[in-house]
């Protein structure tokens, strides 16, 4: 096995490609979560911006107008799972579901109807690498990071406005309280289902963002469920990530260059006459990222778990 | 999903039984054949540009010559239960022959004890018996015609197969690319990745990539997603490959040495023969390199295969079909 093959830059430089929808995902996630909203309906709202951002770049011939119609479909779904955890109060774990499948069926539906006449498999043009001047001569980290598409750059930048905009600003301070303690940001006049709507709006944005970053950044067509489950790693990314933006963003890169690095072992290993079977491969950045956790959070010693989590608020009325 | 009730499943038994006497009944008298009654019911969209799609196109084609009625469900459910229930729905609305296109032996065997008078056939080959058939899928065979001439385009001596799952469908698929290539020069190593799922197709463009960091630069690919990565992959490093089930050859027209294409038309048009001269039974429809075939991509410059492994590849492939050769099928 040539060892040097399988860790070069190119392990780097794809699996941060093949990280960064997850990782945008698992930050809106955070973001809802920390308001005290359980979003499991991550799944479909990337899914869903992914249709919306791959059907509006194949028909303007615009990427930008792709990724606006990304974002704004996962605005919807973010608006719709909010009106049914947060006004109607219903159960967040099974709305969350039932968004998924609604999602899944209506896409499927969509796409067939959308693109039924094309007699070839439709396709949206590949971005242009961008070479950021100067920072890609960089040895090593330059041809992981500063060569890649617009849309990692604007994901990368992303990530940090997420935890600016919860950790630096007044609004992000509501959103934590309204997450820990609903009822003591409620005696202090702030609106806590405004606030989780709006959090909501946050998430569903990040996760239709992420699924126009996967269609139009990476993979340049659309299929049926294309975003295969990363809406649910991403969800277990939160808790990894003790429900901080950025340690979200770390473990998905870590789960995503470990997910591309057990396809590398995989095709050195023997191929198909290999005698380890595949999927002792395939359950590498699980085992990894469980393992991680587990570790953090024993040597922790106590939840990051937002208090509130999945409690829809009942204001109290005293008479 | 409203429920049937007893006196519906009656009555629609009732007009089966007419039905069958009134297609003896007409042949016996030696006239015209009636058209037959198909339903088709697909687990993917009928544009997914593989399996669903070339059953519809093929079902299709058959409705257009006048052979059959077509209808058809896409985007069915595909467990047991859901599956069975949309088998059984048509085969009480009068169809004359269910073809249920995924591997649903289960939900066939199931639908078939309900209504053991309705031909129905489920794809990818198992077990047969009353009047549940299956028709085979057998991709390997064209996949060592494309290991053939993988071996006249690699300057790595390296080739690749990529697969969504290491089932039997890929198994065998990937070991006879490799075994075609290695017919040709024992020298050649073949190296494979599995993907983990039917759909990713960022995974699969990443697998493949992994596959090119071990020198492979010719591949196969089993499996939509993966075969839509792999596609993506080939055009950014300019490898070459074949395509999946579909013709592909136009998604990557530099790129795309061929697809290995199946045209599920012949098996369709056996099956409806069978169900209208009133032959039907429960088989097992495989017609081979037939209905699996290696179809070439013009614009892929045929200056890049040698005149000799094409001449190979069209001598093994008359081989197979004349019966003379076979393909090894190896399954784990």
């Amino acid at each position: 096995m040539n060892w040097s093959d399988i860790v070069g830059l190119g392990l780097f430089a794809s699996g941060l490609q093949l990280a960064m929808p997850t990782a945008l995902a698992a930050v809106g996630e955070a973001f809802s979560e920390r308001a005290g909203v359980l979003n499991l309906g991550l799944e479909g709202m990337m899914l869903g911006g992914a249709l919306a951002a791959f059907a509006a770049d194949y028909h303007s011939g615009s990427a930008a107008v792709g990724v606006l119609a990304g974002v704004g479909v996962g605005v919807l779904l973010g608006a719709l799972k909010a009106f049914l955890s947060v006004t109607l109060k219903t159960e967040q774990v099974i709305n969350g579901i039932v968004l998924v499948i609604f999602v899944q069926g209506v896409t499927a539906f969509a796409y067939e109807r959308l693109f039924g006449s094309a007699g070839t498999q439709p396709e949206i043009p590949a971005l242009q690498t961008v070479r950021v001047p100067g920072l890609a001569s960089v040895p090593w980290v330059g041809p992981v990071v500063f060569e890649q598409n617009v849309l990692f750059y604007v994901s990368l930048a992303l990530v940090p406005a997420v935890w600016l905009l919860l950790q630096r600003t007044s609004f992000g301070l509501a959103v934590r309280a309204v997450g820990e303690s609903p009822a003591a940001a409620d005696s202090v006049a702030v609106r806590v289902d405004l606030v989780r709507w709006l959090a909501l709006l946050v998430c569903g944005a990040m996760a239709g963002f992420a699924g126009a970053v996967l269609v139009i950044g990476d993979v340049t067509l659309f299929g049926t469920n294309v975003t295969a489950g990363r809406g649910w790693v991403a969800v277990a990314l939160v808790i990894f990530g003790r429900w901080n933006p950025l340690i979200v963003f770390g473990g998905a890169l870590l789960f995503g260059i470990t997910d591309a690095l057990q396809l590398r072992i995989q095709a050195a290993s023997g191929g198909s006459n290999s005698a380890v079977p595949f999927e002792v491969f395939q359950a590498l950045p699980y085992v990894l990222t469980l393992a991680v956790m587990v570790l953090a959070t024993v040597a922790q010693r106590r939840s990051a778990q937002p208090a509130a989590l999945g409690i829809p608020f009942r204001k109290e009325v005293i008479e | 999903m409203r429920r049937l009730r007893v006196p519906a499943l009656l009555s629609a038994a009732a007009a089966l039984v007419v039905a069958g006497a009134a297609l003896a009944g007409s042949q016996g008298s030696g006239s015209a054949q009636a058209k037959v009654k198909v339903a088709l019911v697909l687990p993917c969209p009928t544009n997914d540009g593989s399996w669903c799609q070339q059953a519809f196109v093929a079902a299709k084609q058959l409705q257009k010559e006048g052979l059959i009625d077509l209808s058809y469900t896409s985007n069915a459910p595909q467990d047991t239960a859901g599956a069975s229930q949309v088998i059984e729905r048509y085969a009480a609305n009068g169809a004359q022959l269910v073809i249920a296109d995924s591997a649903w032996q289960d939900a066939a065997f199931a639908a078939a004890k309900k209504f053991p008078k309705v031909p129905i056939v489920y794809a990818g080959g198992g077990k047969v018996g009353g009047n549940v058939s299956t028709f085979e899928e057998p991709i390997y065979q064209p996949a060592y015609l494309a290991g053939i001439l993988a071996a006249g385009i690699t300057k790595t001596k390296v080739v690749g197969a990529l697969a969504a799952f290491d089932i039997p469908l890929c198994h065998a698929q990937a070991v006879a690319f490799i075994k075609g290539a290695q017919s040709v020069d024992a020298g050649i190593k073949g190296v494979t990745s599995y993907v983990g799922d039917w759909n990713d197709v960022a995974k699969g463009k990443n697998a493949a990539l992994a596959l090119a960091s071990q020198k492979a630069d010719v591949f196969t690919v089993c499996g939509g997603g993966p075969a839509s990565g792999l596609i993506s992959a080939l055009k950014e490093k300019n490898l070459s490959g074949f395509g999946y089930v579909g013709n592909q050859n136009g998604l990557a027209p530099k790129q795309m040495v061929g697809s290995l294409v199946y045209n599920l038309y012949p098996i369709f048009k056996a099956i409806v023969q069978d169900v209208a001269n009133g032959k039907y039974k429960g088989k097992d429809y495989d017609l081979g390199l037939q209905s699996f075939k290696l179809m070439l991509n013009p614009k892929y410059s045929v200056a890049r295969i040698p005149q000799k492994s094409l001449a190979k590849e069209k001598q093994v492939a008359s081989s197979i079909l004349a019966g003379s050769f076979k393909v090894p099928y190896v399954i784990k």
